[in-house]
């Protein structure tokens, strides 16, 4: 059978990617360009005996070597030569979007325009002639409705046409004016009798000059042609000597200017109508005083259905696992007589581990959802619009507020969060300062020291810890801008696209494609973790906890932390283990204080087990919603009453200013592990990770040495 | 006059661009070429960025970089 390579680009927001699920649906892969975090989807389909092979590109405004996008987008289109490139414009939008239109054609591969939202162009009374507008470009025109799948088999039919004669579809020539073509033609005709004409092979021969006219200085440096000196000086001086620009900018404008008088041809607008929905819509959401009250009201929902909503869920899949799960693999251990460390291990270790990344899925598959939804809508770049000044202020672009913001409830979303950052630099310095945002499961760790220590001024002492959180995140992202992530902050040019509403099809698609990778690939990390801590804290057979290697690692390097006043084992295993998940801090304290842990052998049997689980799944579903509808507040990180019997064990250990400095030292000191593997994920490499562990271990080092060492001077803390 | 001086609502056409590289050509592929009527519609609440339209589509920038662009006002 026949195969071609289709390649789908197109401008942001013009309905690309609900595009290419209209046509590829469940065939849809989802990966990573390779080396980078910018997401691939790719697709195989069959129709009528032709394989496509779709290659989604991210969305451009244009095909410069700017931004990592574009680069992306060009090396395919020019390294991997598709077949046919199909070009996705949002037909209200039909100027703006042909200008990278125009580009591609320079590539010499055939071209399928897509006018998408082919619906709004007739509410709007707008009239394209597409007729008119094939044969100016000389390529077919397809007007589509993508969220109603309307056109797509029409598209589908192009492909095929185009199959069956590419080279017959190879576009025209569209003219940049004399003194351009003159200086093209040259340029190429002396290439073809340079040294360099093995070049013409790989690269479109005008695409290649008009590069070398724009001096594209990534392509120089590619190509060696930094040292050509190409035949069209004169010319070239002579448009420079007319214009007060260069020339790259002057190309530019050539092609917004052909952008522009095509658009005039084949458009008809109906004298100005009024102000549309977008604008009625935007009076409201970015007025200068109701702006940010809907804002910080919009945050909190998305806040509050993240953690309400998905929390039932994930505790629901945390007993699912301790309970029936567990007793279910005790049991049939039981059966075939397998040893206690075996048993141990499977429990412990394999299905805790699993039981890990599995109750954290409901929580990211919300956030997925409801980031999604809210980038579908063009509600983001209006927060990033709103926010930009204070995050500027930090290094960082407006769009970093959402996932800082999350990292209250849980650090792990906000990982996932910064792909709506559209620079890597950007994303990853977000996610290496997102740990310090203080998280749910650090709350208990404070919840039992205040109630040791500060019973009398709880309020005060934990606002304290959260705005010592929020300063040291600003702290450290200033540090790593200046630094290791040093440049000068993100522009901030950005579209502000109509409000839509994303279908809910593609919402789910999107959600799912991204939760599967999280869950395959973190799934694998977090399991491995989990055996390893589970071997520490076991071996040597029998031990106790001070004996295990564990505790035999803690007091090797409990005396790092005596200058910050809590220099024992104890706290040291405890941070150990919060490594793995921050509420552990607590557990790992009880276990070691509460010297007869209740063994508790309830002899549930294993069908009244599940049956039990079965039910309070329904009680999850229903918490869900009550959770959301009917609490203002985020009831799920509401502190709960600390056990007496910690207390107890923490005032032997502690005083109040060790426990000060402890529990800052917690709030800083370390990503948990999900979260590192959450940035290794995203971003192909455990640098970022490395980055956060080892700047946020000095930076909490360094704080708690100063409240420790600066209290005892004050004389506090006897 | 700078862009950056311009009120929300009046309109006027872009003169010159005094900003290089990338940053420009990123201004240029996203429509803000010479000679291109622009409109200022909203400066965010917190007093930056601004909202501008042209080619009629809606773009935010900030004004360190609506500074460097020229600007007369249409009449």
């Amino acid at each position: 059978m026949k195969e071609i390579k289709v390649g789908v680009a197109g401008n942001p927001n013009s309905g690309k990617s609900t595009l290419i699920n209209a046509i590829a649906g469940t065939h849809l892969r989802v990966g990573n360009w390779p080396g980078v975090t910018v997401e691939k989807k790719t697709a195989t389909l069959e129709y009528k005996g032709l394989i496509i092979n779709l290659v989604d590109l991210p969305g451009t405004y244009s095909l410069s070597p700017y931004s990592l996008e574009e680069k992306i987008a060009r090396d395919f289109l020019i390294k991997e030569k598709p077949d046919i490139v199909i070009d996705i414009i949002d037909s209200t939008n039909l100027e703006r979007n042909l200008y990278l239109t125009l580009q591609l054609l320079e590539l010499e591969i055939p071209v399928i325009l897509v006018l998408n939202m082919w619906d709004e162009v007739e509410k709007k009374g707008y009239k394209i002639h597409t007729d008119l507008l094939e044969s100016i470009l000389g390529i077919k025109v397809v007007p589509t409705v993508a969220t109603k799948k309307k056109g797509i088999d029409k598209l589908l039919e192009v492909i095929k046409e185009y199959s069956e004669n590419l080279e017959a579809w190879k576009p025209k020539r569209i003219s940049y004016g004399s003194e351009i073509e003159e200086a093209i033609y040259k340029i190429i005709e002396n290439l073809k009798n340079s040294s360099y004409k093995s070049l013409l092979k790989i690269y479109p021969a005008r695409w290649l000059a008009l590069k070398l006219l724009e001096k594209d200085s990534l392509l120089l440096e590619e190509t060696g042609l930094k040292d050509y000196e190409d035949p069209a000086q004169e010319i070239r001086k002579n448009i420079l000597k007319d214009i007060s620009e260069d020339l790259e900018s002057h190309l530019a404008d050539i092609r917004y200017g052909i952008a522009h008088g095509i658009t005039k041809q084949v458009l008809e607008r109906p004298s100005k109508a009024g102000a549309d929905l977008t604008e009625k819509i935007d009076k409201i959401l970015l007025n200068r005083f109701f702006g940010l009250i809907v804002f910080v009201i919009m945050m909190w929902f998305v806040f509050k259905i993240t953690f309400d909503f998905s929390t039932p869920y994930c505790d629901w899949l945390d007993e699912f696992f301790s309970g029936p799960v567990t007793q279910l693999a005790i049991a049939g251990l039981k059966e075939i007589n397998a040893p206690q460390w075996i048993i141990s291990l499977v429990t412990d270790g394999i299905i805790g581990g699993v039981g890990a990344v599995l109750t954290f899925t409901p929580l990211i598959a919300v956030i997925l959802f409801l980031l999604t939804f809210l980038e579908g809508t063009g509600y983001m770049a209006r927060a990033a619009f709103l926010m930009d000044r204070i995050m500027h202020a930090l290094g960082l672009h407006g769009k970093s507020f959402i996932p800082l913001i999350l990292g209250f409830g849980c650090n792990v979303p906000c990982i996932y969060a910064t792909r709506i950052l559209e620079n890597e630099t950007d994303r990853q310095l977000t996610a290496i300062i997102a740990p310090l945002i203080t998280c749910g499961a650090r709350l208990p760790v404070y919840v039992a020291f205040i109630g040791a220590f500060f019973a009398l001024h709880s309020a005060v002492t934990l606002l304290s810890i959260y705005l010592l959180s929020i300063i040291m995140t600003c702290i450290l992202g200033i540090i790593l801008r200046k630094t290791i992530y040093k440049g000068e902050t993100p522009v901030f040019i950005m579209e502000l696209p109509p409000y839509r509403i994303p279908t809910f099809r593609d919402l789910m698609i999107h959600t799912w494609l991204k939760l599967k990778h999280f869950l395959i690939k973190a799934g694998t990390f977090i399991l491995a973790m989990s055996v390893i801590i589970w071997f520490l804290l076991n071996f040597p057979q029998g031990s106790t906890p001070e004996n295990s290697y564990m505790g035999k690692i803690s007091n090797a390097i409990s005396p790092i932390f005596k200058p910050l006043g809590f220099g024992n084992w104890e706290s040291a295993s405890a941070l150990i283990t919060g490594i793995i998940a921050k509420e552990l801090v607590i557990d790992t304290m009880a276990q070691i204080y509460i010297s007869e842990a209740e063994e508790s052998e309830e002899k549930i049997q294993l069908a009244e087990s599940f049956k039990n689980s079965l039910l309070s799944l329904f009680s999850a579903v229903k918490d869900s919603v009550v959770n959301v509808i009917t609490h203002p507040e985020i009831t799920s990180v509401t502190p709960e009453e600390a056990e007496k019997s910690i207390i107890a064990g923490l005032r032997k250990t502690f005083n109040p200013l060790t426990a000060y400095a402890f529990m800052v030292f917690v709030l800083i000191y370390f990503p948990c592990i999900v979260t590192g593997i959450a940035m290794k994920l995203e971003f192909g490499s455990w640098k970022p990770f490395i980055i956060a562990a080892l700047s946020e271990f000095t930076l909490a080092w360094i704080t708690a040495f100063i409240i420790y060492q600066g209290g005892k001077l004050l004389g506090l803390g006897a | 006059m700078k862009l950056s001086d311009l009120k929300p609502g009046t309109q006027a056409v872009i003169k010159k661009i005094n900003l290089s590289g990338s940053l420009k050509r990123r201004l240029m592929d996203m429509g803000v070429v010479p000679n291109e009527i622009i409109v200022v519609e909203k400066i965010a609440p917190l007093g930056d960025p601004i909202e501008i339209n042209i080619k009629n589509y809606k773009l935010s920038i900030r004004k360190s970089e609506a500074e460097k662009i020229e600007v007369e006002v249409k009449s």
